[in-house]
């Protein structure tokens, strides 16, 4: 018998079998195993309502972990806290509990839970009506967002102990209409902010500005609310939330939960060709190991760095297994599909209907899935954090489970797949935030001063707020009086003002194949390249042609269609140096920061094979440019850099380097990949020289090229490393990219300029 | 990084018109040596409107008026009371004043036949729900505001208000307006003053847009409001349910135009009232309010109209009340007044209006006699609903689009209740035939089908019903009906 046709029973069984099997060893560089860790109690607290302590019991629990009381005691003391526990913890328990043991003595006070999502704040709403109907308590938990029909907002807004909600509801609806919410705000206790690990970049920038603007509202009806935060493993979570909310905060992180054995294997696919450094595609080896292990009954989920990627595993994977387990229980899962179908794809998943998901990072943040038994990660997510959060959905408290990481040829995961060390020796990733970029900034103040007029001597970020002031005032967007500043403007400011870059200008996908029928969205910033006219858009493992973009009204009319491709687009990019803020000159570098221009054009889109991956032909993409105003930093060549090297040798080069680099950067900045650009030019139009230019991909920056500034020793090391480090020949995609792309010369190139960057190797 | 912003700012800043002074509202307001406030311009409409200091609540009397010359003409004068200051406008009216098609005096006899309204709109507010709707305690309001919605961040810089002093003979209108932000408090005051003597707020859209803009500047200056919710007589609605089809908008601007015969020269459109008012803080120049002020007053003015109007609607039947008999001309309008009238229990006058649609011959009449008729039916008055259905179905003969619903009313009326089922099939067959002539549906070409195919199952459950009778055997079930019957209703 085929063992691996045949259904395991147990992941252990599973794992014994791939260890059985030499030519899929031959690609595990690496295998981690965490042992089991059994869980630590302590007694329920003593003051605990006699009500909450008998519906515990009644769901089954008798004792707290250690991390749940710790953060209890913490809450009951005053403090703001944080909770950091890895997935499937039980962290919600850390703040329903000290919230419902309040709610319990005292009826008139309020709390307020923020997630990050709507699905996040469903899940929280049923937790905690289970948890008040098993106390007979009159505790009346209500989501209010987007989806809350508008006959119950007004009973909520008056009635309800605790509203679940989002940043982007509090800061469009509930703080610009506080007037409707006195209830809430004269008797708001605690402030729940979960996840709050997604609070980072310019998402969290945002989010903190609107919690500055929440704290300031609660001020003015005579509230000061607790802020009880939970997070999942970052390296900072004690200051990640003291910058969110501008409070010093405690940290609990004494992790009490028992886990199972834990499995982390590195897997590079195979080398295909040597010589060019080609590996087999990382789609089709996690293909493979998902369809072995949907084959063998285990629960799996599917980890890809894009929505095109997730949609061809999909189509692949169902079509895989479609004989052995339906294609129906293998799904997508991804931000473009519609809530009610998310929804049905979460219950199949709890319910083990469904046995195996391909997922963005969407299933990233906990929404509630259960814990399956293994996860395969089609490249590496792009932080550490991310990493062990993916992770985390595979691994039940008392049962093993496997993560597969499975390395794409892109430099970062060659790089990481070579050097565990630097993966599991490192702490995960800080999360970062800039409230103080002062274009994020300036839009909370006009917000705010909408909110409630702004007095002389009052503190609102890190900016001298009353410079910001006068400047609105006399864009007469405020107006001063006496020592107060009011808004004057007609509009109304948070509309125009979306917390998640254009998730508010998402385009809406019709399929015109029988009728109009909604079938997904697209963000803004992904539309050109994405839903382009002619482009092959793929939902639930079924391909659509672009028809027709309306690009004015944000809608796509799509078609079904079958065909053997699909399409991938380039974009024109042209910078302009704005200003010089920053510059250092050593050796053969010019090294400079300031503030650019970007403007974005997509120009051709290629058509390419499905599974050979062949270029078989291409066509033009009409669209308008995007503008983007931000903080760059780039490095130039001297002259004497450039002896001897032709210009194409240069182009190589530079192209080389910047392939490296792309990668490195996120890397040492901790950022998410696609919030970082690097852009070689072989004669820059602003220095006349040799450059790479890197930029922050939000208007006004986010502080990622300011860091590279600094960090740019230790970043052009790492490139020397990575290249000398390689195996290959003469340039390959997990360093300075195909030869195809950067010439048989490539990577000597790259390596001979890095030399000459100031011998600062 | 953010210095690099920050001088970007500055320098943005210092394109910006430097001479632009931030704060007019600092100016200095320079008591005026001019003389008597004078009466409104002939052009606003209300020539015998007086402006006037007289002042019947018990505060403070008006002050000296401010200096700019539009304050002047407007006779508009500052006013202190416990909170502050603010600039308050006071124009009296007699009661003969007619604005448009009513004197305001009418009011004095129409406010109480009001009271049904009251009952609609203030459901679940108890304490206005007890109170009877008597002229002088009405209070007519209407704000102009800093922006559109009702957050936090709109702030009504003029209200308006009006009310009908029959003691003194007078209808009064008091205008607010705060010069700037921090006069809000003791505006605010005022109208609360006002509000106390009164019992419901007269307005169009104030339910949901003035009275919840107030509230928000009374929680933002730290008040808590005591006592009983104001009751409502919005006009809005009332209006919406009459005309919402037969005007091309319902503006109160457009309503009192085609209904109340109010004609506005020069009038500023109140879409430009808050920019006006921007103008006004900015550069302190009072001249382009003056065009607000009219605009809102006028608006309080045909508030009071507005009540006159539908007082007159909701007035019982009377020989000596020629206005209260008045019916509407279109049939639709006709058709709603109706509704309308029966809704707020009017049932007489209901009734004759129904009457009167069903004698109206002309062509736009035709298919309001179809709900017409139905509600006969549901009254259990055939005597009324055959004949209506008869004649319509007459008109779907010759019509050039025949509609299917009166003979397929007939058909079932012959079928079920005089049990004459040649007749039924005739029908039945007759309304077939006109499905067929109709040109394909456009929008709903499935339903179109649908119908059809409903009246052949009826059809042929009508000639097996005729077929069988000759036997003398019991009919089988009726089961084409409900689906014909639910699908026309759909």
């Amino acid at each position: 018998m085929n063992p691996w046709t045949g259904k395991a029973a147990t992941v252990e069984e599973w794992l014994d079998m791939l260890r059985s099997r030499p030519e899929m060893m031959a690609n595990v560089t690496y295998w981690h195993t965490e042992p089991a860790r059994p869980a630590r109690t302590v007694p329920m607290p003593e003051e605990l309502d006699d009500r909450l302590k008998r519906a515990l019991a009644s769901k089954g629990i008798e004792r707290l972990y250690t991390h749940q009381a710790s953060s209890y005691r913490a809450v009951r003391e005053g403090k703001h806290v944080v909770t950091v526990t890895p997935t499937a913890s039980g962290k919600t328990l850390c703040y329903n509990l000290p919230v419902l043991q309040h709610l319990l003595a005292d009826d008139s006070a309020r709390a307020l839970y923020l997630f990050p999502t709507k699905a996040l704040a469903q899940d929280q709403v049923a937790e905690l009506q289970e948890l008040a109907d098993l106390m007979e308590a009159n505790i009346k938990t209500h989501t209010y967002d987007g989806d809350t029909p508008p006959t119950v907002r007004q009973a909520i807004r008056n009635a309800g102990h605790i509203v679940v909600t989002n940043p982007d509801m509090l800061h469009s609806a509930i703080l610009p209409h506080h007037t409707k919410w006195v209830k809430l705000f004269e008797n708001v206790r605690y402030i729940v902010i979960d996840e709050l690990h997604a609070y980072r970049g310019v998402f969290g920038s945002h989010v903190a500005n609107v919690i500055r603007r929440l704290k300031r509202i609660c001020r003015f009806y005579g509230s000061n609310p607790q802020f009880l935060c939970a997070s999942a493993t970052i390296r900072n979570p004690q200051e990640h939330a003291q910058r969110l909310i501008g409070e010093p905060v405690a940290l609990v992180d004494d992790n009490g939960a028992p886990s199972g054995e834990k499995h982390m294997v590195f897997y590079n696919p195979p080398v295909v060709n040597r010589q060019l450094g080609i590996r087999r595609s990382s789609v089709l080896e996690s293909q493979k190991l998902a369809a072995l292990l949907l084959k063998s009954g285990i629960q799996t989920i599917v980890f890809a760095r894009s929505r095109v990627r997730v949609e061809i595993l999909l189509t692949y994977l169902q079509d895989l297994v479609k004989h052995e387990l339906g294609a129906k229980s293998i799904r997508g899962y991804r931000g473009g599909y519609l809530p009610k179908l998310r929804r049905e794809i979460e219950r199949g998943l709890r319910s083990g209907e469904i046995r195996g998901v391909v997922s963005t990072n969407a299933l990233e943040l906990g929404i509630d899935i259960g814990q399956l038994q293994a996860c395969v990660l089609n490249g590496y997510p792009g932080s550490i954090a991310s990493t062990w959060q993916q992770s985390g959905r595979a691994g039940r408290r008392h049962s093993s489970s496997v993560t597969f990481l499975v390395a794409s040829s892109n430099p970062l995961d060659q790089y990481l797949i070579q050097n565990p060390d630097y993966f599991f020796g490192r702490p995960p990733e800080e999360a970062r935030i800039h409230p103080d970029n002062l274009l994020i900034l300036l839009d909370h103040v006009k917000c705010a001063a909408y909110e409630l007029p702004f007095e002389a001597g009052e503190q609102f970020g890190g900016e001298k707020l009353e410079d910001l002031l006068e400047f609105l005032a006399e864009e007469k967007v405020l107006h001063r009086s006496g020592d107060r500043w009011y808004w004057m403007e007609q509009a109304f400011p948070a509309n125009n003002i979306s917390l998640r870059s254009a998730a508010q200008e998402n385009f809406v996908i019709i399929d015109t194949t029988d009728g109009h029928r909604v079938i997904g969205e697209v963000d803004r910033f992904s539309a050109p390249t994405l839903i382009h006219e002619e482009a092959i858009y793929l939902h639930e493992g079924v391909q659509y042609q672009v028809e027709k973009l309306d690009y004015p009204e944000k809608k796509a009319y799509v078609r079904q269609v079958n065909v053997d491709y699909f399409t991938d687009a380039n974009m024109a990019v042209e910078l302009k140096v704005l200003h010089v803020d920053r510059e250092d000159r050593s050796g053969a570098l010019l090294r400079q920061y300031g503030e650019l221009t970007v403007t974005a054009r997509p120009t051709i889109f290629k058509k390419i094979r499905l599974r050979t991956h062949e270029n078989i032909g291409s066509g033009p993409i009409h669209l308008p440019e995007e503008n983007l105003h931000t903080s760059g930093y780039w490095f130039s060549f001297s002259e004497e850099a450039e002896e001897g090297m032709t210009a194409n040798d240069m182009q190589m080069a530079l192209l080389g380097l910047a392939n490296v680099l792309v990668h490195l950067a996120p890397l040492h900045l901790m950022c998410d990949p696609l919030d970082i650009r690097v852009v070689p030019q072989v004669k820059s139009t602003f220095s006349k020289r040799p450059t790479i230019y890197f930029y922050d991909r939000y208007p006004g920056g986010i502080g990622l090229s300011q860091r590279l500034y600094e960090i740019h020793d230790e970043l052009m090391a790492e490139a020397g490393r990575l290249i000398s480090g390689c195996g290959c020949l003469s340039g390959c995609p997990a360093c300075v990219g195909p030869i195809e792309e950067v010439g048989l010369l490539g990577k000597e190139l790259a390596r001979k300029l890095l030399d000459r960057a100031g011998g600062r190797l | 990084m953010s210095g690099g912003l920050r001088e970007r700012l500055l320098r943005l800043r210092s394109a910006a018109d430097p001479q632009a002074e931030p704060a007019a509202a600092v100016k200095p307001v320079a008591p005026s040596a001019s003389g008597a406030p004078q009466d409104p311009p002939a052009a606003a409409g209300a020539a015998d409107a007086q402006t006037a200091p007289a002042d019947p609540a018990a505060d403070a009397p008006a002050e000296a008026e401010p200096g700019h010359p539009a304050f002047v003409r407007l006779g508009v004068r500052t006013k202190s009371n416990a909170y502050g200051s603010f600039l308050l406008r006071t124009v009296e009216y007699p009661l003969e004043h007619r604005h448009g098609r009513y004197a305001l005096g009418e009011l004095l006899e129409r406010a109480k036949h009001l009271a049904p309204v009251s009952a609609r709109q203030n459901k679940g507010n108890d304490s206005a729900l007890r109170l009877p709707v008597e002229p002088e305690r009405l209070l007519f309001l209407d704000t102009e505001t800093t922006g559109l919605g009702v957050g936090a961040g709109n702030v009504p810089f003029m209200i308006g208000i009006g009310w009908i002093a029959p003691g003194q003979g007078r209808f009064v209108v008091e205008q607010t307006l705060i010069r700037h932000p921090g006069e809000e408090r003791a505006m605010l005051a005022h109208l609360l003053a006002r509000m106390a003597e009164r019992t419901h707020l007269v307005t169009y859209n104030g339910r949901t847009f003035d009275w919840p803009v107030l509230v928000n500047r009374f929680i933002l200056n730290g008040w808590r409001r005591a006592g009983p919710e104001p009751g409502h007589l919005d006009f809005l609605h009332p209006s919406r349910a009459l005309w919402r089809n037969t005007l091309e908008s319902c503006r109160l601007s457009h309503v009192e135009e085609e209904r109340l015969g109010i004609v506005r020269e020069g009038d500023v459109p109140g879409s430009l009232a808050p920019e006006l008012y921007m103008r006004f803080l900015n550069d302190g120049d009072a001249d382009g309010l003056e065009g607000v002020y009219r605009h809102n007053e006028r608006d309080v003015l045909t508030l009071a109209a507005l009540a006159i109007h539908f007082g007159t609607l909701l007035s019982p039947l009377t020989r000596e009340d020629p206005r209260g008999q008045e019916v509407p001309e279109g049939a639709e309008e006709l058709y709603r007044t109706a509704v309308w009238l029966e809704a707020h229990g009017a049932l007489d006058k209901a009734e004759r209006l129904f009457a009167l649609l069903a004698a109206r011959e002309e062509a736009q009449a035709v298919r309001w006699w179809l709900p017409v008729a139905a509600r006969y039916k549901r009254l259990g008055r055939l005597d009324l609903a055959v004949p209506l259905w008869r004649r319509a179905a007459e008109r779907a003969e010759r019509a050039a689009v025949p509609f299917l619903d009166a003979h397929i009313e007939l058909a079932m009326h012959y079928e079920h209740r005089v049990k004459d089922v040649a007749e039924a099939l005739r029908l039945a067959e007759r309304a077939l035939e006109l499905a067929l002539r109709r040109p394909p549906s456009r929008s709903d070409p499935l339903r179109a089908r649908q119908l059809r195919e409903a009246l052949q199952r009826r059809i042929e459950r009508l000639r097996r019903k005729a077929g069988s009778r000759s036997f003398d055997q019991p009919a089988g079930p009726e089961d084409g009906e409900d689906d014909l019957f639910a699908l026309r209703q759909g």
